[in-house]
């Protein structure tokens, strides 16, 4: 379903299939070469960047992808810093570390799922925002195992003497490796079975259930998944910030992550990457004016966009497209891709007349953000 | 016995507080269908604005009367310029709305009024009382009467008036409300308006405990939300029981349980959320609800 509308939006150039792997083949010679030739600073900043692009990309699978919001995202990213400071203190394996660092997220996120699912709707939102809320205090009581309010710190990831490079190179070719598989993954996770059974639940789950996709079942897949992926993001945090605190699990920076989410495009791999750079560039620019006015841009930003780019900086491409050809047929500024299945949606839930009782505009509502709005690049990543 | 009846009765001081937000999100989520994870922003801003307000040399009571008024036509307006373009929508976009919102109000006070912790004045004197052996501040009782007289103002708004009628037609059937006539859009402004009003009330009595900052509503926000799912979506008196007994809970919980203390009671009612979740997965109070294909 989402191969065809792919096809119709992507220039034919970048059909082919040679295109496609010229593409990918560059991509990998930049990430061996650019860490190489990069000054650490911009070297560190693309590690953060990677490191963050996974967080979202977790985020993405449980919210852009089944429609579940999920205020906690950033809780499990802190749980794979400590599991990995932990470990790497204790002087364990470094691949056990990476294993754990990704399977007790996993299983917390599971434990929450089943019990948050339960209630359906908006529930896992308001469950979820709790645990960033909760977990700051526990770091702090936990000391014996996160360093308390003090934080832990935990050096491993510096490059071994045989490679004779330096640690920002070292780190960031981990961060390429591990982030790139990660993606990889996903993408696969995404466009198959799993991606297809979480479609139908997040645009139905009465239909869902229906079609024998258990709706429950998906959820807490999905939530679970997405916990996983945070524990690998948070195992790269210390491979590249070496530092964590109650601080990292801070409720605004799950905040921040949503944000960066939609604002990068939501269920979209090229919108997880957008949404990393997001996160960590934002804060960089606004602090050289006014470190004060961060809060307050990136949630007018995040309006502005809700309000007038609902698929995220990744539809602007196909959304531009969309208005050169729509310019010469007379229907101007349609609505992004996806609107005609979130129209569809709309029409089996039997809520459309209600739009026109309130005296709302009475065109259809703006495909939602999480819409699939189909990513017209993602294999280049 | 004495500490009981005085963690009782501070608890439903502070669960009052959260009954506040938990009703003015009932009262979102009946009229328009959506949770607003902006009602703590928007009750943190309220309280700046009665704080500013009092600095300029306006007495306290009427400053905080000023910011309630000043409060109902700001949550009115936004309902009407921005939350109504996603209303009735997906509601997973609303909510994303909702916290942008959140995120932009709280930036908002950060930038006007900093990060630092600002004094609100307290409406009550700062005396205590002796009840039953117990040594209660004025404050607590205070708080839990004004709430309360709140809660039964809102009661009679909705069952003794016409007003109250419409909402609640609203809130039922927004079509059929049309076609008899209800100003679906009015109605839907005022209901955004009465909780930012609740929200503002929750503002101005908690900022004289917790000082003035802009993340001060957080925890409140996370207890109400809880306060919902516990006491059901769908029944106001359910929360406000739920945002009491959570109240009452995890002040004994933190006194008589070690491990918990006073920084992890947060804790508290979501172990309750899970232990009934397992048990009546409506909530305590809400009816379970029958979707159709």
């Amino acid at each position: 379903m989402a191969a065809n509308t792919d096809l119709s939006n992507r220039s034919p150039l970048l059909e082919r299939p040679w295109v496609r792997w010229a593409v990918i083949g560059l991509v990998i010679v930049l990430m061996i070469v650019l860490p190489l030739m990069l000054p650490e600073f911009a070297n560190q900043t693309i590690a953060r960047i990677g490191v963050f692009a996974v967080a979202v990309l977790g985020l993405n699978v449980v919210m852009g992808y089944t429609g579940q919001v999920s205020l906690g995202q950033i809780f499990f990213v802190g749980v794979g810093a400590y599991v990995t400071a932990f470990g790497v203190n204790a002087d364990w394996n470094v691949v056990l570390v990476f294993v754990l660092a990704c399977l007790v997220p996993a299983v917390i996120g599971l434990v929450i799922a089943l019990a948050a699912a339960r209630l359906g709707g908006l529930a896992i939102a308001m469950v979820t925002i709790a645990l960033p809320i909760i977990g700051v205090p526990l770091a702090k009581r936990l000391s014996d195992f996160t360093g308390g309010s003090q934080g832990t710190s935990a050096r491993f990831s510096g490059a071994p003497e045989w490679t004779g490079l330096y640690d920002d190179q070292w780190q960031l070719y981990i961060v390429f490796l591990i982030g790139g598989i990660t993606f990889m993954l996903t993408r696969n996770l995404v466009r198959g079975k799993y991606g297809r059974a979480f479609a139908i639940v997040k645009g139905n789950e009465a239909v869902a259930g229906s079609l024998g996709v258990s709706p429950y079942r998906f959820k807490v897949l999905a939530f679970t998944i997405a916990s996983l992926i945070g524990g690998v993001s948070g195992f790269l945090y210390m491979v590249v910030i070496q530092y964590t605190s109650p601080e990292t699990l801070h409720f605004g920076h799950s905040i921040e992550l949503l944000a960066s989410m939609v604002i990068g495009g939501a269920g979209s791999i090229l919108g997880s990457l957008l949404g990393g750079v997001w996160y960590v560039l934002l804060p960089q620019v606004t602090n050289l004016i006014d470190p004060n006015i961060t809060a307050m841009l990136q949630g007018a930003i995040l309006l502005v966009v809700l309000f007038i780019l609902p698929g995220g900086l990744v539809s602007l491409p196909s959304l531009w497209r969309r208005r050169g050809r729509d310019a010469g047929s007379g229907r101007p500024g349609g609505p992004v891709g996806g609107a005609m299945k979130a129209d569809a949606a709309a029409s089996v839930a039997g809520s459309s007349t209600v739009g026109d009782a309130l005296g709302a505009p009475s065109t259809p509502s703006p495909p939602p953000p999480t819409t699939q709005s189909p990513p017209p690049s993602t294999t280049q990543s | 016995m004495g500490t009981f009846i005085q963690l009782v009765i501070d608890g439903l001081s502070t669960g009052s507080i959260y009954a506040a937000l938990a009703l003015a999100i009932v009262l979102v989520n009946q009229a328009t269908g959506l949770i607003n994870f902006a009602q703590g922003g928007m009750a943190v801003l309220s309280a700046y604005i009665a704080w500013a307000l009092n600095g300029l040399g306006i007495p306290l009571l009427l400053a905080i009367l000023a910011a309630v008024v000043i409060s109902f036509f700001l949550g009115a307006v936004i309902e009407r310029y921005l939350i109504r373009r996603f209303e009735r929508g997906d509601p997973d976009t609303a909510v994303v709305v909702t916290i942008g919102l959140l995120t932009l109000i709280t930036g908002f006070c950060a930038w006007i009024w900093t990060y630092n912790n600002r004094l609100f004045p307290s409406l009550f004197p700062l005396e205590t009382i002796q009840i039953a052996g117990a040594v209660i501040s004025v404050r607590s009782l205070g708080t839990f009467i004004v709430i309360v007289a709140c809660m039964l103002l809102l009661q009679a708004l909705f069952l003794g008036t016409k007003l109250g009628l419409a909402l609640r037609a609203v809130a039922i059937n927004p079509a059929s409300a049309a076609f008899s006539g209800v100003n679906v859009g009015r109605n839907l402004m005022i209901g955004w308006g009465l909780a930012a009003v609740l929200g503002a009330v929750a503002g101005v009595l908690v900022a004289p405990q917790l000082t003035l900052t802009p993340g001060m509503m957080d925890s409140a926000l996370v207890y109400a939300l809880a306060a919902c799912i516990l006491g059901g979506l769908s029944s106001p008196i359910g929360v406000v029981v739920a945002a009491w007994l959570i109240g009452v809970l995890e002040n004994l919980a933190a006194v008589y349980v070690p491990f918990i203390g006073h920084d992890l009671k947060i804790a508290v009612p979501f172990i309750l959320i899970f232990v009934v979740l397992f048990l009546r997965p409506q909530g305590l109070f809400g009816r379970k609800a029958v979707v159709r294909v």
